[in-house]
């Protein structure tokens, strides 16, 4: 037999033996059947299309959903997109791993809670990153967390815990309102139709596992779980017996959109369009006009954020900052920094990257000296608004809750947040920066600084936190009996107040009258304000019965203002009018009666203001500018905050100082790391070159009194007080002041230098070429024969 | 760190060959032998025994002494301060430039930096003046040169210490010239990144050159042999 044959039979005998070992192992039933349906999409295949999407839409139970069926439950982007994209690898992405993922060393924008009332703008981070504070060691669960900030949350992450998170906190009502899975539509959704608002509104109504359909336009849902008792299931189904309050939520699913398969149509996108991503990530300066935004340099060529911030099905983005690929170990993130695409060099400057990708210029720097690419980052020159131009305060999609739009304003002027703040990065590189100032009430423990929740710090305040609403609710009271026209405002210094459709208090500059008057109610119609109780003898024969019947309304008005301290009544000269069994009593004021004529309360045997001395001067304090709280607030809740808790000091941050209370009872600031302002870098919006700095030449930065260094920051807070801190731009670079300003003065005499060193050079250069040539001709023996 | 590397070899080098001229021209022992290797010996002794005696005479006071002692200060006034400003700003521009050079990794920058600009804006101006006014005194009249082998013969260039100190005076005028253009191009809105990159070397190496040609040119005026 010759070698290929005894090959052949080794071959058959071996396939033999192994076909008997297999059915001697096989448990005497058939092989299970390949799992039908489709496979996981890990790998390309080098289509560069994506396939349309007609998809059976799974509910979270994995059921189909039929959509005309009663009480349909809202689709599962795990269950129905999941069969192919691996929704535990997509889970792990940028936007949904902060709980888990390990700390990241550049900083991104945090979370930042907001709280007018008690002045608390509190920087939150899963990530740890310098000045901010994780969420649990602040008091929050996810499902706070996700409550608060669901409304720019893409889904997953804190608003889709672990089982055993979900049932650690009673508080949590993770079983009424489902979880917020990963809602692939909030981008890859191409549809109009993709709402975020929607998706805010749904997760304010804690409808969290129906947010997504909601917001993708797959159907209208109605209801919401947060009036629901916690006791409520999903397979409870809808409740018949409440139709207007503790209604279930329910969808109603377009089935216009289904084909008779029960398959909805997606309209997908594999890379996301810009709205999709400005949905959260929008910044524009505060109060500019929406024609005058500019757009990022990059989007206006026509590059969309996706084409940068790429991702594979991981959807670990590249976040596009030298340093990245080091840090993450993606060697292709080197390619989509700055300096990779433009200038094809490693954060070390090395040239091995491939550079121009989508048409990326090349940078000419004419006259920029080197050591400005070696100690700033490009985004310094190129990005965000010109620092010529001052530090510009602008709104953030998720500090200013920009982008939900309905019936309420949702978008806040607070927290404020200004930019370009140059300051060193993680690199040591200048970049620049977006900060806000904390804020927020702690307790002391050790070296630290731990938040107080707003809502124990409101516990705790009293009424001290309340004098906006108590005003507002006598001036809400008022509105019920006067005309369409007419609006209840109290006047004091110098400002008109007045409630508004938030119940609160907006407060108006008025001119005129002596702002140092004593304040006054009165009733404003058209420009003019009459005073709520005019001046009138009540003895008189011939008075205005019309007078007594609208000083009648009034304490009928007053009667209903929710926690008023005494029965109404309104003393005017020795008169005093209050309402009595429904009717209007007029008498001879008590001899004895305390206070001054006008509207009033009767507490104790005297006429208290309608508002309190302490309530009106802390309005009108606080009139005319952002702030929330006073000196004389905050000292006085940091007193009920001691008192409730003896055991620790507590402490107030506003405005880059740290408030606490001494020895006698005062207010006393001072410096504190935990009151330094919380930055992180700033990309975009890169401006076109002409309008980078330096494009003016050198003095664009250097000047005795450029923006650029010279720019003063003074700490903003809710607190209204003068001892705020203030630094000046060159402070934050961490570069002297000094040193700057002088060697911006050098910049004045530059040209001159530049002239002289000019005709040096030519007088040397051409004494050179003379003597040159001399000698040449000398050794030549040119010379010689002349 | 090339620059560095390259910096720290040149200029110590340049010092032994200067040592070493002042050990063959003034140590009769340096003739006492033929082996390379003895004579090394004798000039690494020697070397160290001055080195010695030095650094026990050096003091403020001695320092001075040869400061006033230089004929700087018998010149006519307007040379004196020509000169005073040509020294002092080199002697400026080359401390801070090799010092923050070789040692600190983030190079020339704050107050120095500042100072580092002002000085190099005299040192061109005196400078010029000198080249313009004391160049002839540095010109030779070669002889016109025959073509031959004896070109290549380094015993018939006529090495002269006379000699090399104008040839260290004319290197040290071109390196000036280097420093300033090197100095001024990169304030013009001209030179792109590369240029940039190339000027800044360009700086650095004109910076030896012109250290290496005033070591030359002192040591052979200062410490120059008698013949």
């Amino acid at each position: 037999m010759s070698p290929a044959g005894r090959t052949s039979l080794r071959a058959v005998g071996g396939a033999l033996l192994a076909v008997l070992v297999l059915a001697a192992a096989a448990p005497g039933q058939p092989p299970e059947p390949a799992p039908a349906g489709p496979q996981k999409q890990s790998v390309w295949d080098g289509h560069r299309s994506i396939p349309v999407h007609i998809l059976p839409l799974r509910d979270e139970n994995g059921e189909l959903i039929v959509p005309t069926e009663a009480y349909p439950l809202p689709y599962s982007a795990r269950q129905t997109c999941g069969p192919c994209h691996d929704y535990e690898t997509i889970r792990g992405g940028w936007h949904f791993n902060a709980p888990t993922a390990a700390p990241s060393v550049r900083p991104g924008e945090p979370w930042l809670e907001v709280d007018p009332k008690t002045g608390t703008v509190l920087p939150l981070s899963h990530r740890k990153w310098p000045g901010t504070f994780d969420p649990e060691a602040a008091g929050l669960t996810a499902w706070d967390f996700t409550l608060l900030f669901g409304r720019h949350l893409p889904g997953g992450g804190p608003a889709e815990p672990s089982e055993e998170e979900a049932w650690a906190h009673p508080g949590a009502r993770w079983n009424v309102s489902g979880k917020a899975e990963v809602n692939c539509l909030a981008c890859h959704n191409r549809s109009g139709r993709q709402d975020h608002s929607e998706w805010a509104k749904q997760v304010l109504r804690e409808n969290l596992r129906w947010a997504a359909t909601a917001a993708g336009g797959l159907g209208e849902v109605g209801g919401m779980a947060s009036r629901l008792k916690e006791t409520w299931s999903v397979h409870d189904g809808p409740n018949p017996d409440d139709h207007e309050w503790a209604v279930v939520p329910e969808i109603a699913y377009r089935a216009a959109a289904f084909d008779s398969k029960h398959r909805y149509f997606f309209d997908l996108t594999g890379k996301p369009a810009d709205d999709r991503c400005l949905d959260c990530h929008s910044v524009s300066p505060k109060d500019a006009a929406r024609w005058s935004a500019e757009a990022d340099v990059h989007a206006a060529a026509g590059l969309r954020c996706s084409d940068c911030h790429r991702n594979g099905l991981d959807h670990l983005m590249v976040r596009g900052y030298e340093g990245e690929a080091a840090e993450t170990g993606n060697r292709t993130a080197e390619s989509f920094t700055c300096r990779g695409c433009h200038l094809g060099e490693t954060a070390a400057g090395k040239k091995t990257v491939l550079p121009g990708r989508l048409g990326a210029p090349y940078p000419r720097h004419k006259g920029i000296p080197l050591v400005h690419f070696k100690r700033l980052s490009c985004t310094v020159c190129h990005s965000g608004p010109k620092p010529a131009e001052g530090f510009t305060r602008v709104r953030t999609s998720r500090a200013n809750r920009l982008g939900v739009y309905g019936a309420a304003a949702w978008a806040t002027d607070a927290p404020a947040i200004i930019e370009p703040v140059f300051k060193k990065d993680e690199r040591h590189k200048i970049t620049p920066q977006r900060l806000v100032w904390p804020a927020f009430w702690g307790r002391v423990k050790g070296k630290d600084i731990v938040p107080v929740r707003p809502a124990d710090v409101l516990a705790a305040a009293g009424e001290v936190l309340g004098p906006e609403d108590r005003i507002a609710q006598v001036l809400i009271g008022l509105t019920q009996v006067t005309a369409e026209d007419e609006m209840p405002v109290l006047v004091s210094g110098g400002f008109t107040f007045a409630p508004n459709v938030d119940l609160g208090l907006d407060a108006a500059p008025r001119e005129g009258p002596d702002p140092r008057a004593p304040a006054s109610w009165g009733i404003r119609k058209g420009d003019g304000i009459v005073a709520l109780v005019p001046d009138f003898d009540p003895a008189a024969e011939d008075k205005d019965p019309a007078v007594e019947t609208r000083l009648q309304e009034f304490l009928e008005a007053l009667g209903t203002v929710p926690g008023r301290p005494g029965q109404p009544a309104i003393l005017v000269r020795k008169t005093l009018y209050r309402i009595v069994d429904g009717f209007l009593d007029v008498s001879e004021a008590p001899a004895d009666l305390a206070g001054s004529p006008g509207p009033g309360w009767l507490v104790e045997g005297r006429l208290a203001p309608l508002a309190s001395d302490f309530d009106i001067r802390t309005v009108t304090d606080k009139a005319g500018t952002e702030r929330t709280l006073t000196e004389e607030q905050v000292a006085a809740v940091l007193g009920s905050l001691n008192r409730a808790r003896p055991d620790g000091d507590h402490v107030y941050i506003s405005g880059g100082r740290l408030f606490r209370l001494g020895r006698n009872g005062t207010l006393t600031a001072r410096k504190s790391d935990a009151a330094d302002p919380v930055t992180w870098p700033l990309a975009h919006n890169v401006r076109p070159a002409q309008q980078s700095l330096g494009w003016g030449g050198c003095k664009d930065c250097h000047s005795g009194g450029s923006d650029f260094f010279f720019g003063r920051i003074r700490g903003a807070g809710p607190l209204l007080t003068d001892a705020a801190a203030e630094r000046s731009a060159a402070a934050f670079m961490g570069l002297g002041g000094i040193f700057q300003r002088f060697f911006g003065l050098s910049f004045i005499p530059r040209p001159l230098l530049k002239a002289v060193l000019a005709v040096c050079a030519f007088v040397i250069g051409a004494l050179l070429v003379v003597a040159g040539l001399a000698a040449l001709g000398r050794v030549a023996g040119f010379l010689e024969k002349r | 760190m090339l620059f560095a590397i390259v910096s720290i070899l040149v200029l110590a080098g340049t010092f032994l060959a200067l040592a070493l001229h002042r050990f063959w021209t003034t140590r009769e022992e340096a003739r006492s032998t033929l082996l390379y290797a003895e004579i090394a010996k004798m000039y690494f002794a020697w070397l160290a025994l001055r080195g010695l005696q030095m650094s026990r005479r050096a003091s403020p006071r001695a320092w001075w002494s040869s400061v006033r002692g230089l004929p700087i200060w018998r010149e006519p006034v307007l040379e004196k301060w020509l000169d005073i400003c040509f020294y002092g700003s080199f002697l400026y521009l080359a401390a801070s430039g090799f010092f923050f050079g070789l040692f600190i990794p983030r190079g020339l920058f704050g107050f120095p930096l500042v100072g580092h600009v002002m000085a190099g804006g005299l040192f061109a101006v005196c400078l010029t003046i000198i080249v313009l006014f004391k160049g002839r005194d540095f010109v030779t009249v070669p002889k016109p040169a025959s073509l031959s082998l004896s070109l290549l013969d380094p015993r018939k260039m006529g090495l002269t210490p006379a000699r090399v100190k104008l040839w260290a005076f004319w290197l040290f005028v071109l390196a000036g010239l280097l420093l300033i253009v090197s100095a001024l191009l990169p304030m013009m809105p001209f030179l792109q990144t590369p240029g940039q990159k190339l000027m800044f070397e360009l700086h650095r190496y004109s910076a030896l050159l012109a250290a290496v040609a005033a070591m030359v040119f002192a040591g052979l005026e200062l410490f120059g042999s008698p013949a």
